[in-house]
Parts: structure tokens; sequence; C-alpha cells
């Protein structure tokens, strides 16, 4: 009977001889996706993310029209109540958070996770690039939520639940971070890569990198100017900014790596509120208008940028619609009676997509030279930023604008115990379409704009001063999760 | 006519018949249970020629037969029985029951055949006349309520239903949990068990546990269906066979509708509005739809119309016919069948076929025996599509997004009508569903190809040897288009809004799948002495896969109603899938039996597999376990009420490995690029540990097998528990570690069962018996741990309502945000608004029953049979997206409780303290604001826990009449079998009060996602028709 046994365990062993080698089962690697790529497929990717996920529907850009009163709904839509009703919940926008970092800040990291200590790289000009952009992202997140997973984030298997780190601490790395992008940028010799048309915001001009990295470390600083503890460091870092001597940033910094007319290719901003690419009209720009109060505040300023911020409806007339008004008015607001997004944030889907426009680069001069942080002259860089603002939307009259005796319009007019709030109320209006989550911060630290409206049936006194953690991390970092704010009264730690 | 069909017969018989038979007489007799009942229906056969006949109602048989043939007395039950004939020309035979049916041998993995009294796990049989009870498209179907511990839920109620086979409920949370289906000894998938024509199945064997599918590997974590088809008997004469029937299906009911207001906004009457906020029905002649240039409008009276929603679907018609032959003769079986099934559903338009062709064959050479299985299937679907409009909503959405006083079906058709047209249609925000019908479809092609080729040898007694191949190859192909519409408000002078243009696109792909498997198996039997038999198993088996799966959309077509990928405009999407994957592996199984009462159990599998990384892709997984007969053991426990007990216990690992190229990660070209020729590329959104390595499952089970009251009922319990530990799951990580999922092994699932199964004889007298099957089990899995630092993961969430598991939860979980509550579970509400505070997601209870109950009853009387499935299942929980969308359309009964007005929320109070220390007071004054509309469109609408219902339901799955010609009658016709039914599924369903929307079983993804589902399915229906069967 053993005989047999070894029979079959011959026969058996036999068949199977061919099948048992390793390379039998070395078939394991995906033949539909790559697992490693060149930094300039990588870049291209990371820069579309970073104007996307601002420009696009119900991320920072819509929340923060919706917050500062820049938009509002026409009849018979039913399409910004939460918005209205600042239902600032865990389910609110959670998106921001998750498309920064899961998304945009993940792509940068797979750049700056080719920084070896000691090792010469020779892509130290795509490193640089991807911190200075981090810092960009990072600092949007610290003002939208206050402290977040910073230090130990962007780890992905190797620490799924990050720990959370504090604010300021984050705030002060950041502007360690960019030194070292600059720094990195500076010392690339000849052996080092440098970007083309991958990079799809400045084409691989390393010097409008450190000026834009220069300008956001400038936000940075300006940002905690109402923190008595940071006036030295703000004053020096400044003074680092001028010392390096490369400057701010000199034109609108915005991506484009080659927006056209096709499905999924269209600029962001275009695609979400423009036409569709067959050219038909789309339900987000039939339902989102102009809000009464902006209209009526464009209006009673004179100001010209109202016709390309807003289309003239078809009455010849601009009209507004309260936010959160429930009971329409039969017909009265309905979209082709309202003021719909205008011409210059809705031009073409080829439109460049902004990153960060020259406007914002001079109000924050301005409100460093009126801080006495930088010397110049504020008024200068005040009236550069409305010009900047009027030039990006195609608008004229910017010298007229400003100099008409209303406050917070002319810098004159305006008293000098208020010339933050004219710098404050301009970069409103500057950012309004673009960059309004920007205007957003903006306020929570000022509370400039002032006299801006609450929705209609809104009970708040004001709006949100951050946002809730999102739900993925309640279900993904419960354990490191701190409690979730008063999204009303805890400000984010600049507020004075 | 009589004599004259006689005598064909005769001639007939003669010619198949040897000639030259001497001394042939006609024998008769009667055929006679234990009790000394009839057996009807008994067959009778001339041992070793193909001449047989079957006993009529009364036991009585007659057949024609030579002095020293023998005669076979033959009875589903019975034990066998030969009688040589001598002179007599009576012979009355009485059977006696089969030892129980422990002596029955049933196909358990691979082929092995087994004797029940010696298996050590739980497996129950399902025959093709219980599953075929009411004539399913699909064997699937026909097995719902019939088995403790099978779960199949019916998805949806398309034309091409998908189903959803779990045994014993969840043991994973990323991996599939759907059984694996082994067809005639090859491992195929629930698409191939589908894919069988129903009449084609002689009986399914059920494992149900890891422990009896050790022997399958990775794939039988889940439990195995062992399908065997029919062969065709040796020595039986040639038949052809006719199986037809014709069904029609209708809505059963729609969800319960408010019948009080109708279109309208915030109270106030609008005539293109999609919902139903306008004013309370006043019964005058109100304007629908837009006013035109010139004056004309529609009118209809503002009141509610019955039905007009329902009236939208058809009753489908289902026709399923198959002719079948079989015959054999001493050394040769075969069976052939032809099947087709044309089915039109009750969605307009919406129509499947399908073609299956069968044959098998066997044939006895010496001590070999070949046998070969194939099937060839083709399919041919066409629905409508599912991406409707610019929001690409499914079908009923639109359905649903029409007023109670909309007459839909009056606007059928909408390319001759104005009204119906797109342009003049009424609602002023969605379309037409009868436009979608024609402009947004989905066809589908699939053909499947499997053939099954083995050798049997016995070489010696105490071996045999098989060898088997397998093949199953799937071919898909599927168009989908949408044709593009647009619209003009020009000839419109009040209430002019038109939905948004809708954009077309092509998507052709294609699909090809092809499994290959090969098993080698030995199979030794030695008598060790009087006492003990060994029966050794050893063999090998080989698994490859392959998967080719390419995809292009074209977007904008130029040439309308052109639905070819030339006819785009812009860059065409193209997708590309492959995978490949090898598996082998060397196996053992090992029975020591003793005395024929206690047999001890050993089985091992030695796996290599290509998808795990190279130090951890192989790898040993042990089973085992003891059965016990103790009534054979102790034979004074036998008695007149216990005539059989077996108990068995076994405890088995099996592990999952992962599915091609998940172990590592990988990028992927970003989504709008290329940008001309700027290409970038992404880093995937998951993560995988690079440690990833198999998941484990442990089942321990016991089992119980009672035989009583002389057999007239078998009881089977069950006990089992399955662990589940370093699960591969793709859990939530923070998304700030730059990841959406990461792949990793987590935590432990703890899955804990009871299975209890009822088969007996309720009653049982010469011309009447009633036989029932009640199966009862009870299934929890609960989530004992994630992983460090985190308590929880989504399987799928919108980030409002999910499926999670959760830990120290039962899983599935289903999530939603909530009420926030204080103490005493009263709501919290805002004392400015008087509305309810929105809490967190919450925990709002598991989607698989905890309780369910399957009752088969079969009732005979004469000729006629009336058979039911009646199904309940209980303590389960879903979330009703059609419940959500009909609060938004104002059209649920929900919207019209308080009035349509402020109201004071019942039970609520506010919180007069902090938000830290809170301090709860009653709320008697302060009234919901936005009553009137606002309340319950944006604001109840937000808390998912208002659509989380009791998923309890019981159903009348089937219900059959059936009526046999008795063989008497037929005898001296050319027709052998004659039988006429009426059949009925889903006739009556009963649902709790709460849930008045749909069917808590339809889901929205063949995943572990289960329990969410609403308006991407079709109303629930029923159906019933007429079945022939006929035999010559």
């Amino acid at each position: 009977m053993k005989r047999y046994f070894k029979y079959i365990q011959i026969s058996l062993a036999l068949i199977m001889l061919g099948s048992c080698s390793d390379d039998y089962l070395a078939i394991n690697d995906d033949p539909n996706n790559p697992t490693d790529v060149a930094p300039d497929l990588i870049l291209p990717v990371a820069q579309k993310y970073s104007v996307s996920y601002n420009l696009a529907d119900r991320y920072t850009n819509t929340l923060g029209n919706l917050f500062m009163v820049n938009w509002s709904q026409s009849d018979e839509y039913s399409w910004y109540y939460d918005e209205f009703n600042y239902s600032v919940s865990a389910a609110f926008y959670g998106r921001i958070w998750n498309a920064t970092y899961a998304n945009t800040l993940k792509q940068y990291e797979v750049l700056c996770d080719l920084y070896v200590e000691d090792e010469n790289s020779i892509y130290d000009n795509y490193i640089g690039i991807a911190e200075i952009m981090q810092a960009y992202h990072f600092q949007t997140l610290v003002d939208t939520y206050g402290d977040i997973p910073y230090s130990e984030a962007l780890e992905r298997g190797n620490n799924p639940t990050p720990a959370y780190d504090d604010a300021q601490t984050i705030y002060d790395d950041l502007i360690v971070k960019i030194d070292n992008a600059i720094a990195l940028i500076k010392a690339t010799d000849s052996d080092d890569e440098v970007p083309g048309d991958d990079d799809i915001i400045f084409g691989g001009d390393m010097t409008s990198w450190i000026q834009f990295a220069n300008t956001v470390k400038l936000r940075i600083l300006i940002r905690q100017s109402d923190v008595t503890s940071k006036q030295a460091d703000i004053t020096s870092g400044i003074a680092d900014i001028m010392s390096e001597g490369s400057g701010f940033i000199s034109a609108d910094v915005v991506a484009n790596p080659g927006y056209e007319n096709d499905e999924n290719k269209q600029s962001p901003f275009y695609a979400d509120y423009g036409l569709s690419v067959a050219g038909e009209d789309t339900n987000n720009m039939l339902a989102t208008c102009a809000s009464d109060y902006i209209i009526g505040y464009l209006e009673d300023t004179n100001d010209s940028r109202i016709d390309y911020l807003y289309s003239v409806p078809s009455t010849g007339t601009h009209l507004g619609v309260p936010q959160g008004l429930l009971d329409y008015p039969t017909g009265l607001y309905v979209s082709d009676q309202v003021s719909l997004l205008g011409p210059s944030l809705v031009s073409s889907p080829e439109q460049d997509a902004p990153v960060m426009l020259l406007a914002e680069s001079y109000f924050l001069q301005a409100e460093a030279i009126q801080r006495n942080f930088m010397t110049g002259d504020a008024q200068a860089m005040y009236e550069a930023g409305i010009s900047a603002s009027f030039d990006y939307l195609g608008a004229t009259g910017a010298s007229t604008y400003y100099a008409q005796g209303i406050a917070n319009v002319s810098w004159a007019a305006t008293p000098d115990t208020d010339k933050i709030e004219a710098i404050i109320t301009q970069k409103w209006l500057a950012l309004n379409g673009t960059n309004a989550h920007e205007s957003w911060i903006e306020y929570n630290r000022t509370g400039f704009p002032s006299g801006i409206p609450v929705p209609l049936n809104n009970t708040n006194a004001d709006r949100p001063v951050r946002l809730s953690y999102p739900t993925s991390e309640i279900t993904g970092n419960a354990g490191n999760l701190p409690d979730q704010p008063d999204e009303f009264t805890e400000y984010i730690f600049w507020h004075n | 006519m009589r004599t004259k069909f006689s005598g064909f017969l005769t001639l007939l018989l003669v010619l198949i018949v040897q000639l030259g038979f001497a001394q042939e007489k006609t024998i008769t007799g009667t055929v006679l249970d234990g009790d000394g009942l009839p057996l009807p229906g008994a067959t009778v056969q001339i041992k070793g020629k193909s001449i047989g006949t079957q006993t009529d109602f009364d036991g009585k048989y007659e057949i024609t037969a030579s002095t020293g043939e023998v005669l076979v007395f033959t009875y589903v039950g019975f034990k066998t029985q030969e009688i040589t004939v001598s002179n007599q020309t009576t012979i009355d035979v009485t059977l006696s029951l089969d030892a129980q049916t422990l002596d029955e041998v049933v196909v358990v993995g691979f082929g092995i055949k087994k004797e029940r009294r010696e298996l050590i796990y739980n497996t129950e049989t399902v025959d093709s006349e219980v599953m075929n009870m009411v004539q399913p498209t699909t064997a699937s179907s026909g097995l719902v309520g019939k088995v403790a511990g099978l779960q199949i839920n019916i998805q949806n109620n398309g034309v091409k239903p998908s189903t959803q086979v779990i045994l014993r409920g969840l043991t994973s949370i990323s991996a599939s949990n759907e059984a694996a289906v082994v067809i005639d000894g090859s491992l195929t998938n629930q698409n191939a068990f589908d894919a069988l024509n129903p009449n084609d199945i002689e009986s399914i064997n059920v494992l149900k546990g890891a422990s009896a599918a050790v022997l399958y590997g990775s794939s039988a974590g889940n439990g195995v269906l062992v399908v065997t088809t029919k062969k065709g008997n040796k020595n039986k004469k040639f038949t052809v066979g006719l199986n037809s029937v014709a069904t029609f299906e209708e809505v059963s009911y729609m969800p319960e509708f408010q019948t009080e207001y109708g279109s309208g906004w915030q109270g106030d009457y609008n005539p293109i509005e999609n919902t139903n906020w306008g004013p309370r029905f006043d019964g005058t002649m109100r304007q629908i739809g837009p006013t035109f240039s010139d004056g004309s409008y529609q009118s209809v009276k503002y009141a509610p119309i019955a039905n007009n929603l329902r009236d939208f679907y058809n009753t489908g018609e289902t026709y399923q016919n198959t002719v079948y032959f079989s015959g054999g003769d001493e050394t040769s079986s075969f069976y052939a069948s032809i099947g087709k099934q044309s089915t039109t559903g009750t969605v307009p338009k919406d129509t499947f076929e399908k073609t299956m062709f069968r044959v098998n064959a066997s044939k006895t050479i010496g001590n070999l025996t070949l046998n070969l299985n194939t099937n060839y299937y083709r399919d041919e679907t066409s629905v409508v599509g599912s991406t409707i409009g610019s929001q690409d909503r499914p079908l009923y959405w639109f359905i649903l997004n029409t007023p109670a006083n909309i007459p839909l079906s009056r606007y059928s058709d909408w390319r001759n009508d104005f009204y119906s047209s797109p342009n003049g249609y009424y609602n002023g925000y969605y379309q037409n569903p009868y436009w979608a019908l024609d402009t947004n479809r989905n066809n589908d092609w699939t053909d499947r190809f499997t053939a099954n080729l083995s050798g049997s040898w016995d070489p010696y007694k105490w071996l045999n040897v098989v060898v088997r191949l397998g093949l199953n190859k799937v071919q898909g192909h599927g168009k989908e288009w949408r044709a593009e519409q647009t619209y003009s408000t020009d000839d419109m002078i009040a209430f002019a809004s038109r939905p948004d243009a809708v954009s077309s696109f092509v998507v052709d792909n294609s699909s090809q799948a092809l499994t290959y498997t090969a098993d080698l198996l030995a199979t030794g039997t030695f008598d060790l002495n009087d006492d003990f038999n060994l029966k050794t198993i050893v063999g090998t088996t080989q698994n490859t896969y392959h998967y080719h799966y390419n995809a292009i959309q074209a977007n904008n077509l130029s040439i309308p109603g052109f639905y070819d990928v030339s006819n785009g405009t812009g860059t065409p999407d193209v997708v590309v899938d492959e995978a490949h994957t090898r598996r082998y592996a060397f196996l053992s199984d090992i029975t020591l039996g003793y005395k024929k009462w206690l047999y001890a159990n050993v089985s091992a599998r030695y796996d290599y597999t290509s998808t795990l990384s190279k130090g951890d892709n192989n790898y040993l997984y042990p089973g085992g376990g003891i059965s016990f007969v103790l009534t054979d053991a102790v034979e004074s426990l036998k008695s007149d009420i216990l005539s059989f007990a077996k108990l068995s216990v076994n405890n088995s690992t099996v592990y999952n490995d992962l599915s091609a190229y998940r172990i590592n990660e990988t990028y992927s070209s970003s989504s709008g690029f290329p940008f001309g020729d700027l290409a970038g590329f992404a880093l995937s959104s998951q993560t995988i540990d690079e440690n990833i390595k198999k998941e484990k499952l442990n089942t321990s089970e016991i089992t119980l097998d009672l035989s009583l009251f002389k057999n007239r009922l078998n009881v089977t319990a069950s006990a089992y528990k399955i662990i589940t530990t370093d699960l591969i799951t793709a859990i939530t990580p923070s998304y700030a570690s730059g990841a959406t999922s990461y792949l990793t092994n987590i935590g432990e699932l703890e899955n804990n069962g009871l299975e209890l199964s009822l088969n007996g004889t309720v009653l049982k007298t010469q011309d009447f018996s009633w036989n029932l099957n009640l199966n009862i089990t009870h299934q929890e899995t609960v989530v004992n741990e994630i992983s460090d630092g985190v308590t929880e993961t989504a399987v799928s969430t919108n980030g409002s309502v999910g499926v999670y598991a959760v830990e120290g939860e039962a899983f599935p979980q289903i999530k939603g945000i909530s009420y926030e509550r204080d103490d005493q579970g009263r709501i919290v509400i805002d004392a400015d608004t008087g509305r309810p505070i929105i809490g967190d997601l919450k925990n709002l209870g598991k989607t698989t029953p905890d309780y369910t109950v399957g009752l088969v009853s079969v009732m005979k009387y004469k000729g006629f049979t009336l058979s039911a499935t009646l199904d309940y299942r209980t303590g389960h929980v879903y979330y009703s997206q059609l419940a959500d969308r009909m609060e938004f359309t104002g059209r649920s009964m929900a919207s019209v409780s308080a009035n349509r007005q402020d109201f004071v929320l019942p039970n609520s109070v506010i919180n007069t303290g902090t938000s830290d220390n809170p301090v709860y007071v009653e709320n008697t004054n302060i009234a919901v604001t936005g009553g009137l509309q606002s309340y319950w469109t944006d604001h109840y609408n937000l808390i998912t826990e208002n659509y989380v219902f009791d998923a309890t339901a019981v159903k009348l799955r089937e219900l059959a009449l059936n009526y046999s010609f008795s063989p008497k009658l037929l005898d001296g016709t050319f027709i052998n079998k004659l039988s006429l039914g009426l059949v009925a599924r889903n006739l009556l369903t009963w649902l709790p009060k709460e849930n008045r929307f749909s069917d808590p079983e339809f889901n929205n993804s063949n995943s572990n996602a289960i329990g969410i589902g609403g308006y991407s399915q079709s109303p629930p229906t029923r159906t019933f028709g007429v079945n022939l069967n006929v035999e010559f």
C-alpha cells in the first residue's frame, strides 16, 4: 500500500513540477498603471489640483463667495440652503479638507519625497516648487480649520492616523518651509532639472517661484499682525524677504495646462459655472447670481467692475437676490431677470485659473506698510491693488474709481484709523469670484468689510469663523481628532 | 385511437428491444411503503434493459417481463429492491425507508462523494423539483427561503436581475462575501450560476461553511453551492421533453404617496413644478406647463390622479421554453437541452433574451468513465440608461419628480404629441420619462461557454483517480448611449423654464474573462480491518484567470442618432483594465471510520498564489472534525421516536488572498490629461500596506442531525462561530495622510450563527400528503476590533449616510446624520427656529437580518401539487433613498404629517444650559419654522436618520399549483409525462408600517454596502403565469 502512495506522490509532483517555480507566480505587475513616474508628469497634476480645488463648484471659492455675500441664488433653484443657513456641520464642505490633503498636498508630497537629507538631488527645483505650494495650501487649511495634522501628515500608509499640530506651530514652520524651498532653488546648478511646460504656473521660471514664495510668506506674516507675540517675527520676516531681493509677484499668478473645450478639460471655474462642452447653459450657472447687497455696494460706489463680475440681465438693469430668501416673489428673481456671474469670471473654457491675484500682493504690502512692518507708500500700494483688480477683470477707470470721495474707496477719504478697513474691503472686492475664501478668512481676522449682512431666515449674529472637522476625520482619525470647536465663536489663533 | 397507439408503441418497443424473447408475460402488482400505503410514481424497471414503467396513484403497475429477469423497484427516499421473476404474475412489493437520508451520498468538494453519515459539517441539498417550484428564470431565485443560513438578495427587479448569494452572513469587510459556485466539479462564480438553465440542474448541495469547503481554498471561505447538472441515466430509454413557462410581471406596490397637495413651491401653485409643494387640491382646472406664444397651454383638474405613476409601468412578459433529451445505454448516458427565455420588463421597452445549450455526456470504458459537460449561454439585454438628463439620474427619479395631479401616462407619444415633446412637456426641471426611454439606452450582450471534461479511473477496487479540466469563458460587449437634447424657451411667454440641456455620449465596451482549472485527485479506500475504514484523498488543483476589459467613451456626438465612437468630438475617454492571476494547491483529505458510527476527518490544503508578495504567497490551511452516529453507537437509543442521531463537530482555517495587482501603489493618468502633449499622472488615492498579507478565517461548527418518528421528521441544527482576523480591508484613513483609502490587514470580525432546519411529513394518507420544510437562521457579525486609533471604517458613504464597520457594533452598520437627543431620547431643537439640531453621524442599525425564517410547503392530492415558499426576515434596517427623494418632491406622507404648517415638534427639548453643561427643558411652544415647506425640504431632509427604516419583510415568494396527469391516463399514448401548472412569485409582501416605500431587499450595489437602495431600481413586482411540462 505504501508503494502506491509513493507512486501517487511522485506523479503529482511530476505534474506540478513545471508550475512550482517562482516565475510561474511572478505575474503580479499591473499592466495598466505604472508604479514609477518622473517628476515632470507629477507636477502639472498637482498644480491643476491647486486651482481646481479652489475654483470648482463647492470648494473654497464657492464658500467664500456665499459667506461674503458676493453670490446668491436665483429663483427656481434650491441650491445653497446649507450655506445660507450656516449649517456648518461635519458634513459641510468636508471636501475642502479631503481634496486638499488627499489630492493636492498628496501629489506635491510625491515631489517633496524626492528630497533626501545630505544628498544632492537633480530635482531640487521640483522639490522647491512643491514645498512652496504645500505652504500655500497648508496656510489655507490652518485658516479654515485651526489645528490640523501637519508634521505627521501625508505619510499615507506609514501613518494613517496623523496627530494634530498646533496652528501657530504650523504657521511658524511654514515660514521655515518656504525659506528652505527658496534656498534649495537658489542652490541649484546646471545638473538640476528645470521644469518647462510641465510647470503650468510659471513655465519653469524659478525667479517667479521665489517671488511667489515671498508673497505667500508675506501673507502668512501679515495674517499674524494682531498676534502680540509675533510682532518682532513679522518685522524680521519681512526684512528677510526684502534682503532676499527677488521681491513679490509682478503679475497675476495663474495656472493653465492648456484648458480646452472638451470633457474634463475645461478651465475649472468655467467647467462648473460656464457653458457645457456642447455650449449649453448649466444649472449651476443659472442658479448662481449676485446678491442684492453686492449689487447695491458696487452701484453705490460707482464701481465699473460690476459689469465684469456680474452679467447684465435681459432687463438691462442689474438685480441681485437677497441671500436666504425662502418665498421668492413670483417671477421676480428667475435666472434671466437677475445678474448671473459676469463675463470676466466666466469668459471661455480656455481661461486661466487664478492661483493668486497681483491685487492681493499689493494689498498685503499696503497693509504691511500701514502697520509699519515695511517701509513704502501704503496709498500707492492700495491704489495699485485696485488698478490690478480692474486690469484683471478687464475693467477701466480704476483711477476715477478710487478718486471718489468715498470711504474705503478713496485712500484719502478714508480716515487714518480706518485704512486697514479700506485695504481689506478692497481686497474683498478684488477677490470676488476668484479667491473669495481668502476674503472670508480676512473678515474673520479683521471684521472687514463691515456691514455685510447675514442671510434672511438665519438666526446667527454673524458668519462662521471656521469650519468643523469633516466626517472623514471622525471616521478615519477619531483618536486624534480634537473636540469640534464652536464654529461661530472659536476663532483661529491669529484673531485678536 | 388507443389501440392504435398501443400498437405503435409495441412496434417501437420491438424495434428498440432485442427480438426473440421467450416466455414473456405480463406482471402486475402494487408498490407499498412501510405503513402499507401505496407509492405512486415508483419506478419499476427490468435490470439491464431500458424497459420500465411507473406506478399509478394506487401504487399499481403493469410490466412485461420474462422469467429470470430481475425487476428493480426504486423510489426516492426508499431502499431499492430487486426481485427475480419466476413463475408468478403478481409481484407486490413493500419498500422500506432508506436508513434516513444519511446513507445518501452527497457531492461535496471537487466532486468527491461522501455518505452523509461521515460528514463532519452541515450541508443541505435542494433538488430540482423544489428549486423549480415556480419555474424561476435563474436557479438562485429558486433557492430563496429554502436553506437555513442561505441568504439570497434579489437586488433589483430588472429584466436581468442581479442577485447576491451569501451563506452564513458576512465574514469580511472589504472582500467579497458571496458564496462560490461549483458546477459539475469546476469552481466558477455567481454569474456562471445565473447562466444555467434551471431545468438542467439535478440538485444543489449547499456547503454552508468554510469547513465543508476547505479543499477549495480561499474561494471557499464564504461557502459553496455545489451544482450537479442532469446527466441522463444509464439504461434509460430515450426521452424528449418540453418545459414551457409563460409569466406576467406587474408592479405590486408603489410607495405610499400623499394625495392632498400638488404642483407648486412654498405653498404657491406653479404649473411647471416637479414638486408637490403647491396649495391643497381644490378640483379646479389649472394650467400645467408653460404658456406658449400663441397663448395656448394645457389644463388639468387640480386633483390627485390615482396610480398616475404606477400607470407608467407595463405588464412584463416572460416566455421560457426548454426542450431536453436524455437517455442512455449500458455504458453511456447523455442529457442535452436547448432553452430560450424572452422577457419584456415592467419598464417599457426593456427587453432581455437568453439562449442556453447544454450537452452532458458520459461513457464508461472498462474501469474508466469519461464525462463531458458543456454549456453555452448567450444573452441580449436592452434597458433604459441609468444616466438620464444632465444630472445623470436613473429613470425612477423622473417618475418620482411628477406631481400627483399630472396624468403621466398621457405623455407617452413624445415624438408626435407637442405636450409630450421636450419643449412642450409641462415639467420645467426634469424630462419626460417616456422621452428617456428612447433617448438613453444601455445594450449588452454576453456570451459564455463552460466546458468541463473529466475522467474517472478505477484501476483497483480501492483506488479512484479523477482528472478534471474546466474552462469558463465569458465575452461581454456593451453599448450605452444618450442622445443630445437642447431646449428653447423662445416659444414661451410665461413659465418659460426648461431642464438643463443634455449632452450626448456613447460608450462602447467589451470584456473577456477566462478561467481555466485543472484538478487531479486520487481517492484510496481501505478497509483496515473489520472495524476500521480509511479513505484518503490526495490531489492537486490549479486555477488560472485572465481578464481584459476595454471601454471607449465618445462625447458630444456630431450626427444625431448615430451611436458609434467615431461620431464623438474632442478626445474620447479610453480605459483598459486587465488582470491575470494564478493559483495552485496540493490538498489532502483523510477520513478514518470506525464501525460506521465514528468518523474522524482531517483535511489540508497548501496554496500558492500569484497575488501576494513572494514571502507570503504560500501557506497551509488545515481542517478537521469528528462525526458520531449516536444511534448506531448505542443501538438502544433507537426507538419509535428516535430513529437516527448524529453529532458532528469541526474546526477549520481558510485564508483569503488578494485580487491581482493590489500589493503595489500605482499611478494613473489624471482626469483631463493629456492636455495636448502635456501628460500627467496622479498617485492613487489608495495607499497599500507594504506588509499586506492574507486574511484568516477560522470556523468552528457543531451540528446535530436527528430523524424522528420513523423518519417522518428530520431535524438538523447547527451552531457556528467564524472569527476573521487580519481582514484585508480598505479602511478609511485620515485624509490628512494623503490617502482616502488604506488597504491593510485589520482587526477582527466575529460571526455567530444558529441554523435549524426541520423537514417533515405533516400528513400522509393514501391520496394526500403534506410536507413542510421550516428553516430558521439567526446570524450576527460583530466587529471586535478595527485597528489602533481607528474604531470604524466606511464600506461606502456619501458623507451623510453610509455603510460602515464600527468597532463593537454589528456589521454591516448604517450610519447616518441623526437628531441630537437628550438622555431621555427627546429631540433637541434650536430655540430660535424650533427645528431639530442636526446631530452627528450615528449608528442606526445593521443591514443583514438577525432572523431569517423560510417555510416550504408541498401538498399533494392525487395529481395535484400545491406548493408555497414563505420567507421572513427581520432585525435589520435599510436606508431608503426613495423616501429621501420623496421628501424633496413633497410626495411623502411625512410632508403632510403636520398639515404643512409650523408646528411644535412632539417630544422635543431645548437646551437652556451651555453646550458643555446642557440643561434640557421640554419644548411646549416653540414651533418649527418653515413648516410650509423649507423645514421638510431643507432641514428634515438633511437628517438621514429619517430614512432608515425597519427592513423586516414577509414574502410569499412562491406559490404553485400543478397537475400531473396520471401515468395510467397517458398509458397507450406517446406521452409519458404531462403536467400543467399555475405559478406565482412574490404574490404577497408584508412590510412594517414605517416602510411604505419599496422592497428593502433591493440594493444599489453588489458589494458589502448592503442596505442602501431606492430609486435606482424600479418598483417591486409580482409575477404569475402558467407552466406546461410534457415528456415523450
